[in-house]
């Protein structure tokens, strides 16, 4: 089956693949002595916003879990992982025309790449989460839990749909010309249409079953599932379990779009 | 000896315009795609076999198809008849500085390249200082400073310097030895010939006659996408010649 010959094809070339992961983020953080300050400085800015928006003008304090703000953080670290691919990968092929162009490197390690490199600086980003949960507890808001399990397992869900994700955006950016403007815009509104900024729960039936569909609502369910209290707003456990066959489903169309779009992709770049 | 090359059948056919320019905006709007659907087969019916050791030139006007043949034996280019069937790994001297990042300094670039073609560390450091030696007292002085300050000539050198240092049995050569200046020039001949000596397969394409008589023995000649002759290397170029001669009337 391609999905696991090619895997497979990529995994033999994990030196490779991890020459490709250091050196992306030597080029991030040699660029500046800000660098790592820049991975978690976008997040919590965010957060920051947010919280001001909705809680000190808007006064809503019931969107999403308490406390809202490592709600917020929570919520913006993993998103800001998932745009990094959407936006790199779909410049991917192009960006590294040259490279492509010189070796013989099985192509879905292009989008390998990506994903992984991303994923790094999401990992290096959880501090910060670890920080502001440790902050609560001592004053007595936090509410940690044994489903604190399921937060690894989201954030092999999210690698996971993010592959197939990025084996289907690559290709196609690569050969329509005007895709990145389009999945720009597509992209800030998915954001609203994420429960991120709110809590799955909050969004009013038959409606949440659409959410649903996005696997990036599972994910945040889970990653969240240990760090809250869910008298008020319990976990959505039909949010993860839609999530995770549209993320393997994902997955399988990432692989065929690939194969399918390869050939006409090498000779366009 | 078997071929460690096999070329079968191969063809690749390519949209006339250099981009197919779809774009959203046209779907949606026009709802079909204006880009030109006009089809050209760069190249078609090409069958050969190279056994270990050869050196072979490949001989053709422009657009002849040349670096289009060779990006497929690379493998970076997927044929759309046909195969291609390499037994040995390939060195590519294609697009020589593709791998390199201007931000990183020529030590990490060093590092990246040869990782990016399977070295390990421990070989790479075993052999950084031949590469520093080949590429020159210029670059070993901007060893750490960024690959962007580079001047192209050294770039070129020091990216030439990694290549030529793979162990790969197969070496694929794009029209790159014309770089450097002639003293750099002179040092990648010898470069090329002695990595010849060792026995490696090398396939060369180049315009100047000079660089093909002194590295191939057996030519191709590659002319608007067929394989119009193949057999000793004075015999293809004599032909080549005569052509050109013929088209320039």
């Amino acid at each position: 089956m391609r999905l696991i010959t090619r895997t497979q094809a990529v995994l033999s070339k994990r030196s490779v693949l991890w020459t490709l992961v250091v050196r992306d983020l030597r080029v991030r953080y040699s660029r500046s002595v800000l660098g790592y300050v820049w991975t978690i400085l976008d997040p919590l800015l965010m957060s920051l916003i947010y919280f001001i928006v909705f809680v000190y003008i808007v006064h809503r304090t019931d969107l999403g879990h308490q406390p809202y703000f490592l709600f917020l953080v929570s919520g913006l670290l993993p998103w800001q992982w998932f745009s990094g691919v959407v936006t790199e990968s779909s410049r991917a092929m192009i960006q590294e025309a040259r490279l492509i162009r010189s070796t013989n490197l099985p192509r879905e390690i292009w989008v390998a790449r990506v994903v992984v490199s991303k994923g790094i600086e999401y990992l290096l980003s959880l501090p910060v989460l670890v920080f502001f949960t440790l902050l609560y507890l001592l004053k007595g808001d936090a509410h940690l839990n044994g489903w604190l399990v399921l937060l690894p397992l989201g954030i092999v869900m999210q690698f996971v749909f993010l592959i197939g994700l990025g084996l289907i955006l690559a290709p196609v950016t690569a050969l329509v010309t005007d895709m990145q403007r389009v999945i720009r815009i597509l992209l800030r509104m998915l954001f609203y249409v994420t429960p991120v900024l709110y809590a799955s729960r909050m969004v009013p039936k038959p409606y949440d079953v659409i959410t649903w569909l996005n696997p990036m609502t599972g994910v945040l369910e889970m990653m969240r599932a240990g760090l809250f209290n869910h008298d008020h707003l319990p976990i959505q456990w039909a949010a993860i379990g839609v999530g995770l066959v549209v993320t393997v489903f994902t997955l399988f169309v990432g692989f065929a779009v690939f194969a399918r779009l390869e050939r006409p992709v090498l000779k366009e770049i | 000896m078997s071929p460690v090359i096999s070329v079968e059948g191969l063809g690749i056919e390519f949209y006339r315009a250099r981009r197919r320019r779809l774009s959203v905006r046209e779907m949606v709007f026009h709802r079909k795609n204006s880009a030109p659907k006009e089809t050209f087969w760069a190249l078609r019916d090409i069958s050969f076999d190279i056994r270990p050791g050869e050196a072979v030139g490949l001989v053709g006007g422009n657009g002849g198809g040349k670096s289009t043949l060779l990006k497929m034996i690379a493998g970076v280019l997927i044929p759309d008849e046909g195969s291609v069937t390499v037994r040995d790994g390939v060195a590519p001297l294609i697009e020589l500085t593709g791998g390199f990042v201007g931000e990183l300094s020529a030590r990490d670039n060093i590092y990246l390249t040869a990782g990016l073609h399977g070295v390990s560390k421990e070989q790479i450091e075993e052999r950084f200082e031949g590469i520093v030696d080949f590429a020159g007292p210029q670059v070993r002085a901007g060893l750490d400073t960024p690959f962007r300050h580079f001047s192209s000539g050294m770039k070129v050198r020091l990216a030439f310097a990694v290549v030529t240092t793979l162990d790969e049995p197969i070496i694929l050569v794009d029209e790159v030895l014309a770089v450097g200046d002639k003293a750099f020039r002179e040092k990648c001949y010898r470069r090329m010939e002695s990595l010849l000596g060792d026995g490696r397969t090398l396939f060369l394409v180049s315009h100047s006659e000079g660089d093909l008589k002194r590295f191939s023995t057996r030519g191709l000649y590659l002319k608007s996408g067929r394989l119009t002759m193949d057999g000793p290397l004075e015999d293809v170029l004599d032909q080549y010649n005569a052509d050109q001669v013929d088209a320039s009337k």
